[in-house]
């Protein structure tokens, strides 16, 4: 696949080594801790959709689930309980982190620039077999496609907490109404991300040429090729940082020398 | 839904003098706090002319049908149909009291507690049934016009009683018959009044079975199918690693 620029062999050797930093630990932690929450969720949660009228759940699973766990009312429990430490960690790691690592960088991850909206339009054709000659605009460190579902991601999980603490806090709701709309929305949410989610994990996991997204999702690094090449924004913004941080460093350490030679 | 035993009630209406003690009898053994009740007596009023005069009570209660439209209804079989015993049963640990079975049920005998947040109706008692005994408002009818028994087994009580009756009755219409397993005998019991509804369904319930699982399925369907596609174009013209 074209990515619209050549770089020498030698300088491609040297990129391929040298490692940067995409995610730090908190995201990493943040990423597995939300991959392993959902999948018990959505296994526990479709598990509980027993009635015949929905009929979206193989009757095996609904015998299984409520075999493993007891019965109805412990699966439930258990949804609950899993439910409430995933809204839990998820608000502390956002009050926590929203300042320093979210808003100096939601321009950069969530809005739609030019160059995305080009990527919406080169990047389906090229999947469907199209303009496979087109260069893709240069991207971010999220590229439009990520950005686009990072969207239904915040919306979905945002409907997902508190449609579910409705249903978990039944007790303290006076209005059926609201019981009853929350259990479509939780599914319906539920149901957007899943969506989006098949093609994270395949593109995520199993598509090769982003096999280095995969990895980095453990230890944190990308090498600089392959920033460069699939994410080439945040790529030179990185080795402008860089040089900036270098130069800094060089003007300190002239500033000193200028500083010892006058005291002597 | 066939179930092992099949238990119910016949109720012979010429011997009810609405006298209410089942009524009290159920509130004592089951805690039901007024002004909410598992059970009722319907009066249809005076009938005929002086001194051709009757007049009949009638007691109900849930009608642990064999097709509860109340349990089809419930998203995660909080309410179900008890396999062994036939009742139909609410585990309450499990009720979100969405009061989708409360819309669904055609004899209007659900009630959504909002104290506590669930669904609550007659349970025939099953916390006695298991231990041998019979239903509170059937051992404390005084006129002997409740009986409770497994209608499956031939000796039972009740089904001596189905089998001596002069006319036997159920509620059900011709558009609405779910099955209902309490059984009316020597008396008319087939008035308006009486007779069950058609199930209603909110706009919740129907969102959801007729918008939201399409959208979803055909949704996570095509996502599938999509990956999937790429996915076998990946195995056949193998592995293009991205470092060449």
């Amino acid at each position: 696949m074209s990515h619209g620029e050549y770089i020498p062999l030698a300088e491609r050797k040297s990129l391929r080594e040298k490692q940067i930093k995409k995610h730090n630990i908190a995201n990493i932690l943040t990423h597995w801790f939300n991959a392993g929450a959902g999948a018990l969720l959505v296994l526990t949660g479709l598990g509980i959709l027993f009635s015949p009228r929905l009929g979206i759940v193989p009757d095996l699973w609904l015998e299984f689930t409520r075999n493993v766990f007891g019965g109805t009312a412990n699966l439930i429990q258990f949804h609950y309980t899993v439910g409430l430490i995933w809204i839990a960690v998820l608000t502390f790691n956002i009050l926590i982190g929203f300042r320093k690592y979210f808003i100096p960088f939601a321009r950069n991850r969530m809005l739609l620039d030019k160059d995305d909206i080009e990527w919406l339009k080169v990047k389906p054709l090229q999947m469907l077999g199209y303009a496979k000659d087109k260069g893709l605009p240069p991207q971010d460190a999220y590229n439009a496609g990520q950005k686009i579902y990072s969207y239904v991601v915040v919306i979905g999980a945002v409907l997902i907490g508190f449609t579910g603490l409705i249903v978990t806090f039944h007790k303290f709701v006076p209005w059926p109404w609201l019981i009853q709309w929350a259990l479509p929305v939780h599914f319906g949410a539920m149901g957007m991300i899943i969506a989006g989610w098949i093609i994270h994990v395949y593109m995520g996991a199993v598509f090769p040429e982003e096999k280095e997204a995969f990895f980095s999702m453990f230890t944190g690094k990308v090498s600089a090729l392959y920033a460069r090449l699939h994410h080439s924004k945040w790529y030179w913004r990185y080795i402008a940082e860089e040089v900036e941080w270098e130069e800094n460093i060089l003007e300190e350490g002239r500033q000193l020398q200028k500083e010892s030679a006058a005291a002597d | 839904m066939a179930t092992k035993k099949r238990y119910g009630f016949v109720i012979d209406v010429e011997r009810c003098i609405d006298c209410r003690a089942c009524l009290v009898a159920c509130r004592a053994e089951n805690n039901v706090e007024i002004p909410f009740t598992r059970i009722w007596v319907m009066d249809l009023g005076l009938k005929g002319g002086f001194p051709d005069l009757s007049q009949t009570y009638v007691p109900y209660n849930c009608m642990h049908c064999e097709e509860p439209p109340c349990v089809e209804v419930c998203t995660s079989a909080a309410t179900y149909k008890d396999e062994e015993t036939g009742l139909v049963l609410i585990d309450q640990e499990a009720c979100i009291g969405c009061g989708l079975c409360v819309e669904a049920c055609p004899y209007d005998v659900r009630y959504l507690d909002p104290k506590r947040g669930v669904v609550d109706k007659c349970n025939a008692c099953a916390q006695r049934v298991e231990v041998g005994r019979e239903p509170a408002c059937v051992s404390t009818c005084l006129g002997h016009s409740r009986l409770f028994g497994d209608l499956n087994d031939p000796e039972s009580e009740v089904s001596q009683a189905l089998r001596e009756a002069r006319s036997v009755q159920r509620l059900v219409t011709d558009d609405v018959d779910p099955g209902p397993n309490i059984y009316y005998i020597n008396g008319d019991v087939l008035e308006p009044a009486m007779l069950p509804r058609e199930p209603r369904y909110t706009a919740a319930e129907t969102f959801w079975r007729k918008l939201a699982i399409p959208a979803v399925v055909a949704g996570v369907g095509l996502s599938f199918l999509g990956q999937a596609t790429f996915f076998i174009k990946q195995l056949l013209e193998g592995e293009k690693e991205f470092e060449e």
